[in-house]
């Protein structure tokens, strides 16, 4: 397991889309940020003007499923799928005798870790240093930035299991594109879910899905009732997802 | 102690309504080279990939170093090296790099390996250039490199002169020859062009259409592609007797059911019957025989389709 852990994360070292991505996120997220932060672009209403952060409001687009499933969707293509279909690379690692759940749990670490750094670290550690460095670093009192750890923490726990079903459609698929495609399609899907009236039963599974507490878990106040929703949510869905993944790659026949 | 690195029994692999593999038992001893035979589609691929964990048998059961059991053949699987239709390589890393996922992957203990792999298949000096710049032939090279890295004690490889001109085959064989000899490596090997085995191979197997048609060592196959007349006369001992006397020849055999295979002469058909009937023996049988290799293949493949 720790041989392949450190393989991947060579793998990902070098990988020119991850790089690509994190300059790309980096320019996109300090410009947002300084827009936000000179009242150039004016945005209301968020859950971080509720916590006194409206300087980080341009954080709030990041953390809209169809915005960063573009970035993790497309790492999850050329990081992933692209071992399967293109280079073939898979089969010398399934040949290289390790197990293939261990294989299977590596490449989702690495790329969550990747995924995390791009869509998560990226955009709130440029905006708090552009609020620093443009003279507001006074909003970051102990109180936001309790409110920032608890939110980015449970936002966090929410996206394990969204990386997980992101890496069982690449594995599924093979193929760059079709991951892509396919993830796009998910995210519509749940943002349909989300503005579209729904019979009850469908509703309440929404609600109790991570794309809900995607946008739950960045409400200013949360009672611990609903904090341990958000656990319960995140982390069955990550354990049950992983589960499902590891099986299926079990059984998977190498093309 | 088992000699027998891999062993198939009844080895089956069924695509919905195609069967790749039937009931495939196939062994290979320590030391061997193992040349596997077969046409595009005959399921050489197929059993190379289950071999390897790459894909799952329908039926039968895989022995990969005496271990069986599935938990077992995964550990087993960490002492081959393989390339599996086509060398998998990352296309936007040098050979270095390659080589570095690999021995990371494996866990193999310092660098020093790779430079010692590369100069042993010729890379060693590509230096920055990407893999995706590679020429085919470069990119075999570096595919038996990565499968080599490891020390394995069995190496696999599916079609790996695939791509490489007359040289790079020559190169390659000479380069297995030497591993089986110094290292004694085995080697499964597999080409649907037989000649290209031959001067390599210890044993050869025939597959077609997902069946293993025949097993045969180098010995015998050169045995039964070499040209000779083959002889039945009333007295076989007597027979040998007068060719040795008559043409001053001792490359003949005598086999078992008395029928005398004459290796020199060939061109002197006559000659032969003449010293045999005026010796008063009784030629029941008198013809040339002997495949090329090509066609001993395709016989026994056509006889399999006429069968």
């Amino acid at each position: 397991m720790r041989n392949q852990l450190r393989a991947e994360w060579f793998k990902l070292q070098r990988n020119k889309t991850f790089w690509m991505l994190l300059l790309i996120i980096t320019g996109l997220s300090a410009l947002l940020h300084y827009l936000v932060i000179i009242e150039w672009w004016q945005m209301q209403g968020t859950d971080f003007d509720r916590a006194g952060l409206s300087e980080l409001n341009a954080t709030s687009a990041f953390t809209i499923p169809l915005l960063f499933n573009l970035i993790v969707s497309t790492l999850a293509g050329f990081f992933i799928s692209h071992e399967f279909s293109q280079s073939g690379v898979i089969k010398n690692q399934i040949i290289s005798g390790s197990k293939r759940s261990h294989i299977f749990i590596s490449k989702y670490l690495v790329f969550t870790l990747g995924s995390i750094v791009v869509t998560i670290l990226i955009p709130l550690t440029t905006g708090i240093i552009e609020i620093i460095l443009l003279g507001h670093g006074d909003i970051l009192t102990v109180s936001s930035m309790l409110y920032l750890g608890r939110a980015s923490s449970l936002f966090v726990l929410q996206f394990l299991g969204y990386t997980a079903i992101i890496i069982l459609i690449a594995i599924t698929t093979e193929d760059s594109g079709k991951t892509i495609i396919f993830s796009i399609l998910l995210t519509i899907v749940m943002f349909a879910f989300e503005k579209l009236p729904k019979p009850p039963l469908i509703n309440m599974i929404y609600e109790n899905s991570i794309f809900y507490q995607f946008h739950e878990v960045f409400k200013f106040s949360m009672t611990n009732d609903e904090m341990l929703k958000s656990i319960l949510i995140g982390f069955v869905t990550f354990i049950i997802i992983t589960l499902g993944g590891i099986s299926i790659f079990n059984k998977k026949e190498m093309k | 102690m088992n000699d027998y690195i891999l062993r198939t029994s009844h080895l089956t692999k069924k695509y919905r309504n195609d069967v790749a593999l039937e009931d495939v038992n196939i062994s290979i001893k320590k030391g061997e080279i193992y040349g596997f035979i077969g046409q595009n589609g005959a399921g050489k691929s197929t059993m190379l990939r289950i071999v390897t964990g790459l894909s799952f048998p329908s039926n039968g059961t895989i022995e990969l170093f005496g271990n069986d059991h599935a938990n077992m053949l995964t550990d087993a699987q960490k002492r081959i090296g393989a390339i599996i239709e086509s060398p998998a390589l990352f296309p936007n890393m040098t050979a270095y790099e390659n080589l570095e996922v690999h021995r990371l992957q494996r866990g193999i203990p310092g660098k020093g390996c790779i430079n010692k792999t590369l100069e042993l298949v010729e890379l060693n000096g590509t230096g920055k250039k990407k893999a995706k710049n590679f020429s085919l032939g470069m990119k075999q090279r570096l595919g038996l490199a990565i499968a080599l890295l490891s020390d394995p004690e069995f190496l696999l490889l599916d079609e790996p002169t695939n791509g490489l001109d007359p040289m790079g085959i020559v190169e390659l064989r000479e380069l297995l020859k030497k591993l089986n000899r110094e290292q004694g490596l085995t080697i499964l090997i597999s080409s649907h062009i037989l000649s290209e085995l031959h001067q390599l191979a210890s044993r050869y197997g025939i597959i077609h259409k997902g069946r293993l048609l025949e097993e045969i060592s180098a010995k015998e196959l050169d045995e039964k592609c070499r040209q000779h007349l083959r002889i039945k006369v009333d007295q076989p001992t007597k027979g040998a007797t007068v060719l040795e006397s008559a043409l001053s020849t001792s490359d003949y055999e005598v086999m078992p059911d008395g029928t005398i295979k004459l290796y020199s002469n060939l061109d002197n058909v006559r000659k032969v019957s003449m010293a045999l009937t005026a010796n008063n023996l009784v030629i029941e049988h008198l013809s040339q025989n002997g495949d090329s290799l090509e066609s001993y293949f395709a016989r026994v493949v056509g006889g399999e389709e006429h069968a």
